[in-house]
């Protein structure tokens, strides 16, 4: 075995204690956790060896670590561990911290997990919100009605300002994932041993790795945590139906004969009223059930995690407040379109409040638990091309 | 002359070396042992620290001194049922259940084999089986038979009172109670193997060929179910490839959140039982931290030097069946970065030390630890705790605690003869 010598970095340790990682010193080493687990390798298996460097304040050897995003936190570990040294739960508080790390700006990620500037966060949407309310002339609440029904788009003048500020806010943050992803792609690089050769293309490891994903294949190797995995595909899921239920509703907003973003610049296109209705028909059914499956689902994650909290603790800030989004942005979302359908003035405050989670959810995405899909996509293929899962 | 007496409730090697020590110094003791045989699981070993002598040479002799000292009364197959305090002293009620088997009994095993019944050895841990009329083991003290009345139904004691030509076999025994004055009571209650069943992972009840340290100890004792030959249960196989697995249980706030104390060095012992029957097996010993208190750490040398041993940090915390009745243990192995499966004849769990207590609380006012332990700071004035009843502890420890009770239960009954303040 060669020497080593070790930096034990002490603010590290006490900042993954605070992280959320309370339990850090009470592993003892016995690597139970490394057994059970069933989604680590058997060759240097996690999480014990995270604990280890955890404990040792080895930041830079646990943020170039692929290991950390490969765990699921299925908290089988947690739930057999002899101590309560809780390793799904430190792992998590590392995997936070990792996202604080290469983040763009730290700043902001520092903001976001901080519960004392959760108002102010949420402040900024709904300021910005009032003001295109403001701009509308609507604030003293005298809002037109459109043929008698209320319309949102004819409220906040969507063309002019929720769709455009809302792509902005999506673009920005996913440069800003971009640049976090790749600057843990390089540290994940770095850490690999001198001469290493792929054991597969990059682009066979996407592939694989979106199986993967889909299938949810690893999530169902948990065992104490079995439920969230159905949990968790519901939300993910219900995701990806709103992600195409918002970009066909984008397509329409696009498009419309006369009312559609290239009627308003001056070029407008013609499309059949058919073939029109079909797509509003289609994005509403998605976005219906999907909506539907997400309350669902994330209420389903909230329950799991009640159930599962004496065996695989509780979660912190950082769970939460990514849980507590997702739920109100299903939520109000449906309420928004229940209240606009039975015509009652309450459907405005709710609209706003309803675009206020999503504006929270992208704009903050690179900073909060809504990065772990990129962050841990990103492991995923880079331990399929080591060879590491 | 009940005033200066002193009860010890358990006559294992604790309550046995209290009660000797305090009825050679004058003192009247009486023994109260829920087993129909005096020893408790010093009996059971095949041998003991620190000398690694059978349990024979070391309560043979207690035995011994027992039987010749009129001032130590006891009682097998008794049970404390409720002690009240009083001017000092304690009025203790103890129920004896029925042994159907009198003192005539000169272990002529003549009863046993006219019994037609049989009974799982618990002497044993079940690995064998005896007749319903049985003695405990052989040089059970008393030297005097038992019939266990649940297993033996329909003639079957009829046939052993027929069998006995001295009168010994008394089916008509009733249930007694009797009462007890005394100006001190030691409570020496020892310990229980941890229930292993409950840490499912390692596989106890559910893998063949899993067993426990303290079976081991009777697959290696003489007097055990396999005459001393260490051959593994599901088929009577040589074992030539053991794993032992450390900290089964202890150590884990999910079973026992302490360190049992005994079980390295019992796993260590047991190598060398191996190594002794067959010197090419090899023994695989996976710990967390090898635990050898004080002298003992020589004994540890002298076992990792041994060939065939080898031992390896790592918690093992899956087995599972493999073929041919194989067992497969998974661990990591923490120095080496991996997690290894690894197949063995035979995995020995070390399984750790429950105190009796938790299972069955004394009638006394006692306070007791989450696990069942005695609190020793928390005993009222005139009762004591020693060994195991405490605290995890090997036999030389509770000797040397034992003796210090006594000491201390005679001044217990002479402040009582005297008037306790």
């Amino acid at each position: 075995m060669s020497e080593r010598i070790l930096n034990p970095d002490l603010g590290f340790v006490k900042d993954v204690i605070n992280a959320g990682g309370e339990s850090l010193k009470k592993c003892y080493q016995c690597a139970t956790c490394s057994v059970v687990c069933n989604v680590s390798p058997d060759d240097s298996p996690f999480p014990r060896k995270e604990m280890v460097q955890a404990q040792w304040g080895l930041k830079d050897e646990l943020f170039r670590n692929p290991d950390i995003w490969l765990c699921h936190q299925c908290s089988d570990c947690t739930a057999n561990c002899p101590r309560g040294a809780k390793p799904g739960e430190v792992l998590n508080a590392i995997r936070k911290m990792s996202i604080e790390e290469f983040s763009v700006s730290r700043f902001m990620a520092r903001i976001v997990n901080q519960p004392v500037f959760l108002l102010l966060l949420f402040a900024v949407p709904v300021a910005i919100l009032l003001a295109f309310v403001a701009g509308q002339g609507f604030l003293g609440g005298n809002i037109p009605l459109q043929d008698g029904k209320i319309e949102y788009g004819k409220f906040l003048f969507s063309l002019k300002y929720i769709d455009p500020l809302f792509s902005i806010v999506a673009l920005l943050a996913l440069a800003s994932l971009g640049i976090g992803i790749s600057k843990y792609w390089k540290a994940m690089y770095s850490g690999l041993p001198a001469g290493s050769t792929p054991k597969m293309g990059l682009g066979a490891a996407i592939t694989d790795t979106i199986k993967d994903i889909l299938a949810h294949n690893r999530f169902k190797k948990c065992e104490v945590t079995k439920a969230r995995s159905t949990a968790h595909m519901l939300v993910f899921y219900s995701f990806i139906g709103l992600f195409i239920t918002t970009i066909l509703a984008f397509g329409k907003v696009i498009l419309e004969p006369q009312t559609g973003y290239l009627a308003y610049l001056g070029h407008p296109v013609e499309i059949s009223e058919s073939l029109l209705t079909g797509l509003i028909i289609v994005y509403k059914i998605i976005g219906n059930i999907s909506a539907v499956a997400l309350i669902a689902g994330i209420l389903l994650v909230m329950a799991n995690r009640m159930n599962n909290a004496k065996k695989a603790g509780l979660g912190s800030y950082y769970d939460w407040l990514f849980i507590s989004i997702v739920a109100g942005l299903g939520i109000t979302g449906l309420l928004a379109e229940l209240l606009r359908l039975a015509n009652t003035p309450v459907a405005y405050p709710i609209y706003i409040v309803h675009l206020s989670f999503v504006f929270f959810l992208f704009a903050y995405a690179p900073f909060s638990k809504m990065a772990h899909m990129f962050y841990r996509g990103t492991a995923m293929v880079f331990g399929k091309m080591t060879g590491r899962i | 002359m009940a005033e200066q007496s002193i009860l010890v409730i358990g006559g294992g090697i604790s309550g046995l070396t209290v009660a000797l020590e305090a009825a050679e110094a004058g003192h009247d003791v009486t023994i109260v042992e829920k087993n129909p045989y005096l020893g408790g699981r010093v009996a059971q070993l095949n041998k003991y620290f620190p000398k690694l002598c059978p349990p024979v040479c070391g309560l043979e002799i207690n035995y011994r001194r027992v039987k010749e000292n009129a001032k130590v009364a006891f009682h097998t197959m008794a049970k404390v049922e409720s002690v009240a305090a009083r001017d000092g002293s304690f009025d203790v009620t103890v129920s004896l259940a029925p042994r159907y088997i009198n003192d005539r009994c000169v272990a002529c095993d003549a009863c046993a084999q006219a019994c037609p019944s049989y009974r799982p050895d618990d002497f044993n841990f079940g690995m064998s089986k005896t007749k319903a009329a049985y003695l405990p083991f052989e040089q059970a003290y008393p030297m005097q038979y038992v019939i266990d009345a649940a297993s033996c139904k329909e003639g079957c004691g009829q046939k052993c009172k027929e069998a006995c030509k001295y009168g010994a076999v008394e089916l008509g025994m009733k249930p007694e109670t009797l009462k007890i004055n005394t100006s001190a009571i030691v409570v020496a209650t020892g310990w229980n193997p941890y229930d292993i069943s409950k840490a499912q992972n390692l596989g106890m009840g559910r893998v063949k060929n899993v067993i426990t340290n303290m079976m081991m100890e009777r697959l290696a004792a003489p007097n055990g179910p396999t005459g001393g030959k260490i051959l593994r249960p599901s088929d009577g196989k040589e074992p030539k490839k053991v794993a032992f697995v450390q900290c089964a249980g202890s150590r884990d706030e999910n079973h026992l959140p302490y360190c049992s104390y005994i079980c390295c060095m019992a796993s260590l012992k047991q190598t060398t039982y191996l190594k002794e029957q067959y010197p090419e097996a090899t023994s695989d010993i996976f710990y967390i931290d090898m635990r050898t208190p004080g002298r003992y750490e020589k004994f540890y040398w002298k076992v990792r030097d041994m060939e065939g041993v080898s031992f390896t940090k790592g918690k093992v915390a899956r087995v599972e069946n493999a073929p041919n009745d194989d067992v497969t243990v998974t661990l990591e192995d923490v120095m080496g970065g991996k997690r290894v499966q690894r197949t063995f004849d035979m995995v020995v769990l070390a399984a750790g030390m429950e105190a009796a207590t938790r299972q069955t609380p004394l009638p006394l006012d006692i306070n007791y630890t989450d696990e069942g332990m005695i609190i020793p700071s928390s005993l009222k004035p005139g009762i004591y705790a020693v060994g195991s009843a405490k605290s995890p502890v090997d036999v030389a420890k509770s000797v040397q605690d034992a003796t210090g009770a006594a000491l201390k239960s005679i001044q217990s009954s002479l402040l009582s003869a005297g008037g306790r303040k």
